[in-house]
């Protein structure tokens, strides 16, 4: 009862907040690019994880939309972008943001993402530093901690639940079951697929890079580091890596929160994210 | 012993080399044979005598008549125990004198460089006098969780390597190679293949478009890997057809393989008793995990169909009745044999037909006395029926 009620109400956030960014497809070098933007101030680029979240205007865009201009595109690969076959590896997807950026007219941006989209942040704002005002990185891989080791998604994705559990502290609340949903009717299916094979052609052969440590001092701006305190698939001691690389950077834990913070932990990391970027 | 005529069928039989010590409650206490199954289920020294089984087993068939036999490639599992099957066709080209020996395939993405692949082919064509039949794969599922292989790129680099390799076998060495994923400034394999321009190139497949109508414009030959119900066969040698057609050509039998797994005993009561134990240690713990598939190894739209279609897949099998209402195996006294194959074998227009029995834990005497009823009492009927 409770749960119904729940994802309808996330439901009518979603139906409220969808209108409103505006959705484009830019043609960058013949490649289509999909981006979503919305609202007004310093301009704000959202990296999407894994799951392809720029699909839709969310909620947690529009909180953010209210104090800057938010741009969410969406990674080659995913959904209607194309440029896939240019993509080898997260330097790769970093060179094709420079270039959109370069396209957008956009000269130095507040940047952040989840997951894969922080990792792709962390290796934009190490080559182009001069290009990034403040960086955000949420619970992203990149790194390789031997008694920590990254599960293996790819094993357990076909399984819904054990995805949950990997992915949500409460696997078995609302949230958790609105974003990984029991059922895949076939759209979903074929975008879930999709995105799944973007992320295996980056992590299949080798789910961190050697070089982005010894890399990172090159990030000079403000930096933010989120993570959500039980995230299973990428612990926080990923995020103490990212820490100890990047000078003056800040690690928060959100407690009973999951490797999503953007879903499970939705207001609290909304507000987290607004402060730094605001400050 | 009888031969092949031409224009009759040919009859292959196939070893995977299983793994028949699982234990009892396996099912229940893992959830793959596959990638992540604990080695230590495997026994160095009872695995000795399986190979010397197994290789005796496969020389047996050519004394028995059969046209040529197969081997194939699998990783890290205890369904199937050839991580090289060119190694145990090395042995084979040793043993026997006349038949083919097919090797089907080698999973060519695996391969760093693929030219390793054209070298040791061009081996075996040598060594077995110019018996082989060069099988060429994409590589299962689970394979790429062994060999952290990117199954992105498995078909790009799986249509690269083939052509490189067969370049290698027809064009005069040295001569340089450029493509996305393969760049060689000398290629120059030695020994070269005694067949001419190379050895028969067959591809096995599960039903892709993509794989059938590829196979179908280079005109190689497509075999249609077993496990599924007669009505995927029907439905892919059609489709088949037609992409020979479409290429401008009239499909030749030969070009087409169905995998169908046989048990002859006495009677049809006797077959059944025999082999029906051992064909659901097969289905219930070897064929566990099998389905594996890493994202990006088929297209989107490809992988839901494989989804769509599970239950034409002997894994999702229960009963004896499913096995025989999908046509799975042929099993029976040689009389009900002989009229079975000899029926689907004309409906399907098949020209080769790839068999086994040995589903892992069937004993060695009862494989024998099968091959023995197969080759002596049904083999010819069908062969003259053709």
């Amino acid at each position: 009862m409770w749960d119904t009620l729940n994802k309808l109400r996330y439901g009518a956030r979603l139906l409220l907040s969808r209108g409103h960014g505006q959705a484009e497809t830019i043609d960058l070098h013949g490649r289509p690019t999909v981006l979503r933007h919305a609202g007004q101030g310093p301009p704000f680029v959202y990296l999407h994880s894994s799951l392809g979240e720029s699909m839709l205007w969310l909620p947690f865009f529009d909180a953010w939309a209210r104090n800057f201009h938010v741009y969410v595109p969406t990674h080659p690969g995913f959904g209607q972008s194309g440029g896939f076959e240019l993509i080898d590896s997260i330097d790769d997807m970093a060179f094709h943001y420079v270039e959109l950026f370069d396209a957008l007219g956009l000269d130095k941006v507040i940047l952040g993402g989840v997951s894969l989209g922080g990792w792709i942040a962390a290796e934009f704002a190490l080559r182009w530093p001069e290009r990034v005002h403040k960086l955000w990185i949420a619970d992203a891989p990149g790194f390789w901690i031997d008694d920590q080791p990254l599960p293996d998604l790819f094993r357990i994705i076909h399984d819904r639940a054990q995805t949950r559990a990997l992915l949500f502290h409460e696997p078995d609340s609302s949230i958790a079951r609105l974003v990984i949903g029991d059922d895949l009717d076939d759209e979903r299916f074929l975008h879930a697929y999709q995105a799944m094979t973007v992320l295996a052609r980056l992590v299949w052969e080798r789910p961190y890079d050697p070089k982005l440590g010894p890399r990172l001092h090159r990030v000079r701006c403000p930096t933010l580091l989120v993570w959500g305190e039980h995230d299973r698939l990428v612990p926080p001691a990923y995020g103490e890596a990212y820490r100890r690389h990047i000078a003056g950077a800040e690690l928060k834990l959100i407690p009973g929160c999951g490797h999503l913070p953007m879903f499970e932990r939705e207001q609290e990391f909304v507000e987290i994210i607004s402060r730094f970027a605001q400050a | 012993m009888t031969t092949t005529g031409h224009g009759q069928p040919q009859f292959f039989f196939f070893h995977l080399m299983p793994w028949p010590y699982l234990p009892a409650n396996f099912a229940d206490t893992h959830d793959s044979a596959w990638v992540w199954v604990p080695n230590a289920l495997y026994d160095p020294v009872k695995g000795h005598d399986l190979y010397r089984e197994y290789l005796q087993t496969l020389a047996y068939a050519e004394e028995l008549g059969f046209d040529g036999i197969c081997v194939n490639e699998h990783h890290q599992n205890a369904y199937g125990l050839m991580p090289s099957p060119n190694v145990i066709a090395g042995a084979l080209t040793q043993r026997t004198r006349r038949v083919k020996i097919a090797v089907i395939g080698n999973a060519l993405p695996l391969y760093h460089p693929p030219l390793r692949v054209a070298e040791e082919f061009a081996m075996l064509d040598v060594l077995s006098n110019g018996r082989l039949i060069a099988g060429m794969v994409i590589g299962g599922g689970p394979e790429f969780y062994s060999y952290n292989v990117d199954p992105t790129r498995a078909r790009e680099r799986f249509r690269e390597a083939l052509d490189l390799i067969v370049a290698a076998w027809t064009r005069p060495g040295p001569f340089p190679w450029r493509s996305k994923h393969y760049f060689y400034r000398y290629v120059n394999p030695w020994p070269r293949p005694i067949q001419q321009p190379h050895p028969p190139i067959w591809i096995p497949g599960v039903g892709s478009l993509e794989t059938i109508d590829f196979v179908a414009q280079r005109r190689y030959a497509y075999m249609g890997i077993p496990y599924f119900t007669l009505d995927v066969f029907r439905r892919v040698f059609g489709l088949f057809r037609e992409a020979c057609e479409r290429a401008g050509y009239t499909a030749r039998p030969e070009q087409m393989g169905w995998g169908i797994p046989i048990y002859v005993a006495e009677t049809d009561r006797q077959a059944r008793e025999e082999f029906e134990p051992h064909l659901w240690y097969f289905v219930r713990n070897l064929l566990k995990g099998i389905g594996l598939t890493p994202p990006g190894y088929t297209s989107a739209r490809s992988a839901l169909a494989i989804l769509k279609n599970q239950g034409s897949f002997l894994a999702a099998q229960k009963t004896w009745a499913d096995i025989e209402k999908g046509g799975f195996a042929l099993v029976g006294s040689p009389t009900t044999v002989r009229q079975q194959l000899s029926a689907y074998q004309k409906e399907l227009g098949a020209g080769v037909i790839l068999t086994g029995c040995q589903t892992g834990t069937l004993p060695h005497q009862l494989a024998r006395k099968s091959m023995e009823l197969l080759a002596r009492e049904v083999l010819p009927h069908v062969r003259a029926a053709a």
